[in-house]
């Protein structure tokens, strides 16, 4: 195949050289110029009439865009999507955001600077160029300038190139060929390349298959996992009986939970409400309703539960005449031993709790069945 | 008498009414706001002459005089230091009559009592005077004789300057404006009020650079050497906020009462509004006005971006100062009549000293080269 | 430069881009071996480690951070000194960063892989690491961004990718001088796909040359952030000595400064056993003794302040853990710091002793022991005695914690010692322009 010339190169000693040399040459307007040096050379964009790099408006741009996606990226997982308090702190703290918000703003615009750069405005990698086959490549990276004539339009007479070259003072000149164009891909290339692309797929999924098969959920490292333990429901062997929960020690109780006297309903009314009526004991009463209570014997204590129809149960209505007419005592007794359905809320909710409760069944009555001097 | 005389005059009258009108604590507020604002500039701009002989730097050699002259401005602001003194018993908490028995130790007491205080204000301006002395009055005689031997003095001297600037201006920031609220404590204030004063300095040496080329007194002086000044306007700005982000993010984050308290009274409310607006005009407006490369060499813009910056300065002050007097921002003709008097006395100061010595540094024997400088 | 005058740009490419070319010496086969043993020893440890559990290390409550984290804070602080050369001195345009960058920024790599790898081996469960991420997931959870961990991971990894790119940006016009002395072969094929194809055209170069000031403006903003981040680790706490207002600053001084240390101590080895001294000259060496002795005042400065500021504050528990710092158990490493960063490098006022390389080698070591010492300081003995003093407990490191500790020195000289060999240690390109000509300013 015949070779085609694209351009004509002509090395120079230094920077000045190739500066004076792209000035004749670009008055003379036939050729298109570019040269090729080992370093910046200072003057060269403005010697060969190049335009200002667009890279600082595109940085900015990406840059501005960065800050946006982290500020709304943060905004909408930690603000909207799940939001949680922090530290005492609204949710929609933007101080914390900072941080991370300017190391995205960076991020973009430093990829934006850096690879815009080499694959946009400098079309890089780039390995067909003429001038990587060329002799003079090892000494244009090393310290020789290089200029190459391009035909601006029509044909490109090489000759004369060649000629306006040597005039300016090139040392050396070489004439750059048209890189071959790439030979056509055989069929039969293309089916081997698809049947090896198969054949790996193939391999590479049996292979993760196999794995996961006979190393099932493998924990990677499961030594953590493993150390002495009590395990719930299950026998242990530190203690002597074999289990894992122990009885408390006879004569000893625990923390803030006292012992109760009443087996029965009949010793339970005769006991007192030890807490006043007072707003902090309602409030905390109401806590305690709308925790356990409101989800069965519904939100005005009247026996329509929270739940749907599905759940089948007929909570007790605490606003029929024989609740409102129950003493405390028994009130708390049956919420420390259950009834029928109902569980005992013993060990969830604490004395205090309990007794506050009562008061505020008793304000939830009082609502449901208020008489006139209430209302004055 | 000129116009510039009477404006001055006319300020000085309406700060003394205020004295009587508004009352002694809005007086000293406004002195003590000034004196510190007279202070940031001189005392920056000596900084940047400092830093200069430090790194040896050549850009900066014909600007040089422009940045001793505003560092002149630490006479008149040292002067008004020593009368700020009177401002103790009025703004502050520590040194009122009654104020025997403060929460804090015997030894808190000792720092924060009148004479000591009294001490460190003359010692910090004694330092700075004599260094401003040495370096810009060397210079001005270097004019005369030329000897290299000064330049030589300048750049061995200026080491230790820095060393003693750091502390120097740590106790003035600790001094002057963290012990306005003496629970009050932060560490990295003396880095916040550097960061200001530089800035301050920068933005006046900047304005009297582009005022200096505009009347052209500063022959030879090219885009290199003022896009340094802009270059170094914009990377200020920058370490500002960031100084003044990381002591803000760091007590909100921790939301200690003994800290946070300082932030409240200044976030709430009216001073909400100076917050922002400091953020606004400190940061945003400086910080997109000179991104752009050619933005830092181009005088229209230099000028207005360093009015904008010293009027962000004054800010700055303002929003440090007043609230302590109250949860009400208060601006109004005595606020005017002090910016009047200042700004009207240190252009005076400014234009007297332009009369004295050349306008480069003309017996500096590197003037050729910073000149030569390219960037 | 006198010193420069006799270079020129072929010979800088013969001495610094043929080293990659010859078989290297024994001496470097040694200094290798005993890295990469180094190296494997901790990597070994760290997979103990893995195994066991954090257990295998000293850190029980209160001390729940120790080496790990100190190791951490260390290696991420010697990264910054690559940064800072060649971001901060390019847009000052300190022409002494020339012949140094390019080892400067390489190490920066290097030290934020060792750093990298501390919080990841102390999450205990490495393998989840991912979970650190934002990324949609069945279970519908989101990192919690206002943790400064999290800003971290953040900072930490695009640094190390910023870093990354600045570094290869450099190299690419590098490879391609290499690529054209290569022989056909592998290596240049390498080499080749490497340099993109680099070919140093004019239009290309006016790109280039925006996107390395760019960069370099913008990993100014980054060197300063990163550092600052780790500082929140610490500052947005309540414990006592580590909620300090000045410490973003402060520890951006403190990572210059060892980092700077740290260039010191591997270029004066690097310019003795590479024959070049008069490329890397002591000029160059003297400059950064110089910054190595203004960030050592910056140093003095903060502990100043913040010794002040405590006292000042009058609480009761920052004045406790003041104390602690200097008298109480763990005092020595208190008054360590103190001697190795703000007393030791005050011979660098001496021209005399700016310039000899042992004096330099020995404050460059100094430095690096007072600053791991002082990030001991700062996360040990605050956090061994806190506002209860029932749970007040000594720290004991392990020998796990210690090998460890060699180990990432081990895998750092390690990269660097490949490094030295594989790739240009001076940034040739950046060299060759400015070396003096006779048509230079014409």
């Amino acid at each position: 195949m015949l070779k085609r010339p694209a351009a004509v190169l002509g090395l120079f000693e230094s920077p000045r050289a190739l500066l004076s040399a792209i000035e004749l040459l670009r008055a003379r307007g036939r050729w298109s110029l570019e040269a090729y040096t080992p370093y910046p050379v200072p003057g060269a964009e403005a010697a060969l009439g190049l335009k200002r790099s667009p890279l600082a408006a595109m940085v900015l741009i990406m840059g501005s865009l960065g800050a946006l996606t982290a500020y709304l990226f943060q905004w909408w997982m930690n603000s909207v999507d799940y939001p949680i308090v922090v530290g005492g702190k609204p949710v929609d703290a933007w101080q914390a955001y900072v941080p991370v918000l300017f190391e995205v703003t960076v991020l973009f615009a430093a990829f934006t600077a850096g690879l815009g750069m080499l694959l946009l405005l400098n079309r890089l990698p780039d390995f067909r160029h003429p001038l990587l086959s060329s002799k003079s490549a090892a000494a244009l990276t090393r310290d020789k300038f290089g200029l190459a004539l391009e035909p601006a339009e029509g044909p490109f007479d090489a000759g004369a190139a060649e000629a306006a070259l040597r005039e300016v003072g090139a040392e050396a000149v070489e004439v750059l060929n048209q890189p071959a164009p790439p030979a056509p891909v055989k069929p039969r290339t293309l089916l081997l390349l698809a049947a090896g692309g198969a054949l790996a797929c193939l391999a590479a999924g049996l292979g993760t298959y196999w794995t996961l098969k006979l190393f099932p959920a493998l924990p990677p490292m499961s030594h953590m996992l493993e150390h002495p333990k009590l395990v719930p429901q299950k026998p242990s062997a530190f203690f002597k009986d074999g289990r894992g929960m122990q009885a408390g020690v006879p004569g000893t109780m625990a923390r803030g939970r006292l012992p109760y006297p009443c087996k029965t309903e009949a010793c339970a009314s005769r006991l007192a409400n030890p807490l006043p009526r007072a707003a902090e004991v309602l409030r905390k009463g109401r806590k305690a309703f709308d925790t356990s209570c409101a989800v069965c014997h519904g939100a005005l204590a009247n026996g329509r539960p929270l739940l749907s129809e599905a759940y089948g149960a007929k909570p007790a209505d605490l606003q029929s005449s024989r609740f409102l007419s129950m003493e405390d005592g028994r009130i708390y007794h049956t919420l420390m031993t259950g009834k029928s359905a109902m569980p005992s809320f013993a060990s969830s909710l604490t004395d205090d709790e309990r007794w506050s409760l009562a008061h505020y069944l008793r304000a939830l009555q009082r609502a449901q069945h208020a008489e006139d001097e209430d209302l004055r | 008498m000129s116009l510039l005389s009477l404006v001055t005059g006319l300020g000085a009258l309406g700060a003394a009414a205020a004295y009587f009108a508004a009352g002694p604590e809005r007086f000293w507020a406004n002195w003590l706001l000034w004196q510190l604002l007279l202070l940031s500039a001189g005392l920056g701009s000596l900084f940047l002459v400092a830093l200069e002989h430090l790194t040896d730097a050549r850009w900066s050699i014909p600007l040089r005089r422009t940045a001793e002259r505003t560092a002149g401005l630490l006479a008149p602001a040292s002067a008004a230091m020593l009368a700020g003194l009177f401002a103790l018993p009025v703004l502050y908490p520590w040194a009122h009559p009654g104020a025997a028995l403060m929460p804090h130790g015997a030894a808190k007491s000792a720092w924060l009592s009148a004479p000591f205080f009294s001490a460190r204000v003359v010692l910090c301006s004694a330092l700075w005077l004599l260094a401003w002395r040495l370096l810009a009055g060397g210079s001005l005689e270097q004019d005369k004789t030329k000897a290299p031997a000064l330049s030589v003095l300048a750049r061995r001297f200026a080491p230790f300057f820095m060393a003693l600037f750091a502390l120097s201006v740590t106790t003035a920031a600790f001094d002057w404006l963290s012990s306005l609220e003496p629970e009050w404590y932060s560490d990295i204030l003396g880095v916040y009020f550097f960061a200001g004063i530089f800035l301050a300095g920068l933005a006046s040496v900047t304005l009297l650079a582009v005022h200096l080329i505009g009347a052209g007194r500063l022959p030879g002086v090219r885009f290199d050497h003022v896009y340094n000044l802009g270059g170094f306007l914009f990377a200020f700005t920058v370490f500002w906020s960031y100084i003044a982000f990381a002591q803000y993010l760091l007590m909100w984050y921790a939301h200690l009462p003994e800290e946070v308290f300082w932030y409240q009274r200044r976030l709430e409310g009216p001073w909400r509004t100076a917050a922002l607006a400091l953020a606004v005009f400190h940061f945003l407006i400086p910080f997109f006005a000179l991104i752009p490369r050619d933005a830092k060499g181009d005088l229209p813009r230099l000028r207005w971006v360093a009015i904008l910056l010293l009027g962000a300065h004054f800010l700055d002050l303002y929003w440090l100062i007043f609230p302590v007097l109250g949860p009400d921002p208060l601006f109004s003709w005595p606020e005017v009549s002090f910016a009047l008097f200042f700004i009207g006395a240190a252009l005076l100061w400014i234009r007297r000293s332009l009369a004295q010595g050349a306008d480069m540094p003309i017996g500096d024997p590197r003037l050729e080269e910073g000149l030569a400088f390219r960037l | 430069m006198a010193p420069e005058a006799t270079l020129s740009p072929a010979s800088l490419d013969e001495r610094v881009l043929s080293a990659a070319e010859r078989k290297p010496p024994a001496a470097w086969w040694l200094a290798l071996a005993a890295a990469a043993s180094c190296m494997s020893l901790g990597f070994a440890l760290m997979a103990y480690t893995l195994y066991m559990g954090i257990g295998a290390w000293g850190n029980n409550r209160p001390v729940v951070w120790a080496f790990d984290i100190i190791n951490f804070v260390f290696w991420i602080g010697i990264g910054h000194a690559g940064t800072l050369i060649s971001a901060i001195l390019l847009l000052f345009r300190a022409r002494w960063r020339n012949a140094i960058s390019r080892t400067a920024e390489a190490m920066t790599l290097f030290a934020v892989v060792c750093a990298g790898l501390f919080p990841l081996i102390h999450l205990g469960r490495p393998w989840i690491n991912f979970w650190l991420f934002p990324y949609p997931n069945q279970r519908g959870l989101w990192p919690n961004f206002r943790s400064p961990l999290i800003w971290d991971v953040f900072a930490v990894s695009t640094y190390f990718s910023v870093s990354l790119l600045f570094w290869y940006l450099g190299l690419v016009p590098d490879i391609a001088s290499m690529r054209e002395r290569a022989r056909p072969g592998l290596r240049k094929l390498v080499l080749t796909v490497l340099s993109l194809g680099w070919r140093g055209e004019a239009s290309h170069w006016r790109h280039y040359e925006k996107a390395y000031l760019l960069l370099a403006g913008l990993a100014t903003g980054l060197v300063l952030s990163v550092h600052s981040v780790v500082s929140f680790d610490f500052a947005v706490s309540l414990v006592p000595g580590w909620h300090m207002t000045i410490f973003p600053p402060y520890f951006v001084a403190g990572a210059i400064f060892s980092g700077f240390a740290m260039v010191v101590l591997v270029l004066s080895v690097v310019r003795r056993t590479m024959r070049l001294e008069d490329i890397i000259t002591p000029h160059h060496l003297e400059m950064m003794n110089k910054v190595i002795l203004a960030t050592s005042c910056l140093m003095a400065y903060s502990y100043l302040v913040e010794g002040f500021t405590a006292w000042y504050s009058m609480n009761p528990y920052l004045h406790h853990i003041f104390k602690q710092y200097l008298w109480g158990t763990y005092g020595w490493t208190g008054w360590t710091a103190i001697f190795c960063n703000c007393l030791i490098p005050q011979l660098f006022w001496s021209s005399r002793l700016r310039r000899s390389a042992p004096v330099m080698l020995f404050v460059a070591v100094a430095v690096l022991i007072g600053m791991w010492f002082e990030r001991f300081v700062i996360i040990v003995i605050s956090l061994h005695q806190d506002f209860l003093p029932s749970s007040w407990h000594l720290y004991e490191p392990t020998l796990v914690d210690y090998g460890i500790l060699l180990g990432s020195f081990g895998l750092f000289f390690t990269l660097v010692l490949l490094f030295a060999r594989l790739l240009p240690v001076i940034a040739t390109t950046e060299m060759k322009a400015h070396l003096p000509r006779e048509d230079a300013h014409a």
